[in-house]
């Protein structure tokens, strides 16, 4: 059996709306699991609890009801914050410190220091590009910036678990690209990735399990591919076809019973591709 | 390449029940945040103030204009460093929990009172320099008009042929008396101590306050009513009249609020009277206390706090 790196077990959380005795149930009886070494996706609209859920597992709420454990340690207890990396929706961090700083500041907050802390932050900006960037302060970055400085801060004491709430919200295309491509790249190195987000798209594309969260309750989990599956139809993407090929594929399907052609069409590139291949391009061609 | 080459994983890492490493950081962090806010400013406006009373010609003996110059660049520098305090430190945890810092420093292993007395270290850093800075160019000031007074004394009394030696010898020791002495540190410190306590108390109504602002604003309030401590006593406690409600209300108010009536001893130190050494540490003490007391009771509505 796998390790268990987020355990969310019955979870309940009631917020109380000032002295009116009225009760608001963000999170309804919610269960469920991230193993070690997955990119988990937690999705759903906005209210439907992914933030509050996340907060309990970070340790800054506490649950009404149910537990949440991250590897084997109760959310609220300190050590758990060793295993995690953090990664905020908007970036949080003070404006006043520059990059190399803000890095140097988590750092030690988790007792790092010396040349050790000293080469993990030289590592972490060549991660995450911000190399040149490194002295200027925060209050200069670009929102994509901001979001590659946020991850390297998430990822300086080399935690297990890495949060990630939103992390390409307000990120340009490229920009978001960027942290995807490190989101695979956490996952190759066996880090496990726990993934809040309304960007469905981005979602199916760096998750191997995937939470759907509806009003506080979850009503589906699973894997992409068991998630969206369409198990009676089978789709070929065929190069270089000629028309007589074609021609044969679709006397063949109408000599099977129940076989039928339900969709032929030539395959399309995404916007989003489209505009990365475009600005790459750009970038190449000599100015 | 990998992420994770030069650091071991933390997994499992205990993690102390306190560490003076953490508080320190959170301290030094203060610190930027104040000093690259441009707070270090206000000395200019202080410097300012001590220039221009210095050099304000009052047709006064030069005792008497001396100790004028103490009085009101000490009262100015009292007024400073505790508004300093409150203001620095209003702004900094609403500004952490409105702008949700919090929320990263806190997903890192930091314990809420490691926190809490990082940022009050962190203030107490920046009014304490403060304090030093402000003592600096008020020392300058005092002694420049100092030596000035006691060479123009010895030159008129001389020239005038009507005095001993003794009697010149006398008038420059009371010039003196009201000069550059080292007593005057103390003054300093007395003025320090009050801006902990002030500080201190800020950090308490932060924990639960909405805005810097309300923050700023209630901090104030309590310092002013902290000022009016014997006055309450005397007149709600002393007088016969008052009803049993109204007497248990101002004792529960005078040991919830700090009394800074009893810092007030650096306004004798300023006017040239002696200053007893068991006061100092008996004023330390308290303000230790003091700080003690409000940091705890600021944990005890921090440390459940949900952001």
């Amino acid at each position: 059996m796998s390790e268990k790196a987020v355990e969310v077990k019955n979870l309940t959380k009631i917020f109380s709306l000032g002295l009116k005795k009225e009760y608001v149930v963000a999170i309804d009886n919610l269960s469920f699991e991230v193993n070690a070494g997955e990119v988990y996706g937690l999705i759903g609209p906005n209210g439907s609890g992914k933030s509050t859920t996340m907060k309990v597992v970070l340790g800054l709420m506490a649950a009404s009801k149910g537990s949440a454990k991250v590897f084997g340690l109760d959310s609220g207890d300190i050590r758990a914050r060793n295993e995690i990396g953090f990664l905020p929706e908007n970036p949080y961090f003070y404006k006043h410190l520059s990059g190399a700083e803000t890095l140097r500041f988590y750092g030690k907050l988790c007792g790092m220091k010396g040349s050790n802390l000293k080469d993990r932050i030289a590592e972490l900006l060549k991660l995450v590009d911000l190399e040149g960037a490194a002295d200027r302060r925060l209050a200069g970055y670009s929102k994509g910036m901001l979001q590659r400085i946020g991850l390297a801060q998430s990822l300086i004491q080399n935690p297990r678990l890495v949060i990630l709430d939103e992390p390409t919200a307000g990120v340009d295309p490229i920009g978001s690209r960027q942290i995807r491509d490190l989101i695979m790249k956490l996952r190759d190195d066996g880090y496990t990735v726990f993934l809040c987000s309304h960007l469905l798209e981005q979602v199916q594309e760096v998750c191997d399990r995937v939470g759907i969260l509806f009003k506080g309750r979850m009503r589906r989990e699973g894997t992409l591919d068991e998630l969206i599956e369409i198990e009676n139809q089978t789709t070929m993407t065929i190069e270089n076809a000629s028309p007589e090929l074609i021609a044969e594929i679709h006397a063949l399907i109408g000599t099977k019973e129940g076989a039928r052609l339900v969709e032929e069409r030539h395959p399309r590139t995404s916007l989003e591709h489209l505009f990365i291949q475009i600005a790459e391009r750009s970038r190449e061609e000599k100015p | 390449m990998s992420i994770e080459q030069t650091v071991p994983r933390a997994a499992g890492k205990a993690v102390p029940l306190f560490s003076l490493g953490r508080v320190w950081t959170i301290a030094t962090s203060t610190v930027t945040q104040l000093v690259r806010m441009k707070t270090f400013y206000f000395l200019l406006a202080f410097a300012l103030v001590v220039v221009a009373v210095g050099n304000f010609n009052i047709p006064a003996t030069p005792v008497k204009e001396l100790s004028m110059i103490k009085k009101v660049s000490f009262g100015t520098m009292d007024l400073f460093a505790w508004l300093f305090a409150i203001v620095a430190t209003a702004l900094l945890i609403p500004r952490d929990i409105e702008d949700r810092t919090l929320y990263t420093i806190l997903s890192k292993p930091v314990r809420r009172i490691e926190y809490l007395f990082g940022k009050l270290t962190g203030v107490l850093v920046v009014v304490g320099t403060s304090l030093v800075a402000m003592y600096a160019i008020c020392a300058i000031m005092i002694f420049a008009r100092e030596s000035l007074y006691l060479t123009a004394e010895h030159d008129a009394m001389t020239a005038s042929g009507q005095y001993t030696g003794a009697e010149i010898q006398e008038q420059l020791d009371l010039i003196r008396q009201q000069g550059l002495r080292a007593e005057l540190g103390i003054a300093v410190l007395a003025s320090f101590f009050k801006a902990s306590v002030v500080a201190a108390v800020t950090i308490f109504i932060s924990t639960f306050a909405s805005s810097s602002l309300f923050t700023i604003i209630v901090s104030i309030l309590l310092f002013l009513i902290g000022h009016a401590h014997n006055m309450a006593a005397n007149f709600w406690l002393d007088e016969s009249g008052n009803s049993i409600f109204v007497q248990m209300l101002v004792k529960v108010i005078k040991i919830l609020i700090p009394n800074y009536q009893l810092f007030s001893f650096s306004e004798g130190i300023v006017q040239g009277e002696a200053v007893v050494s068991a006061l100092v540490w008996q004023m330390g003490g308290l303000t230790a206390g003091y700080l003690v007391v409000f940091l705890l009771l600021s944990l005890l509505v921090f440390v459940d706090k949900e952001f």
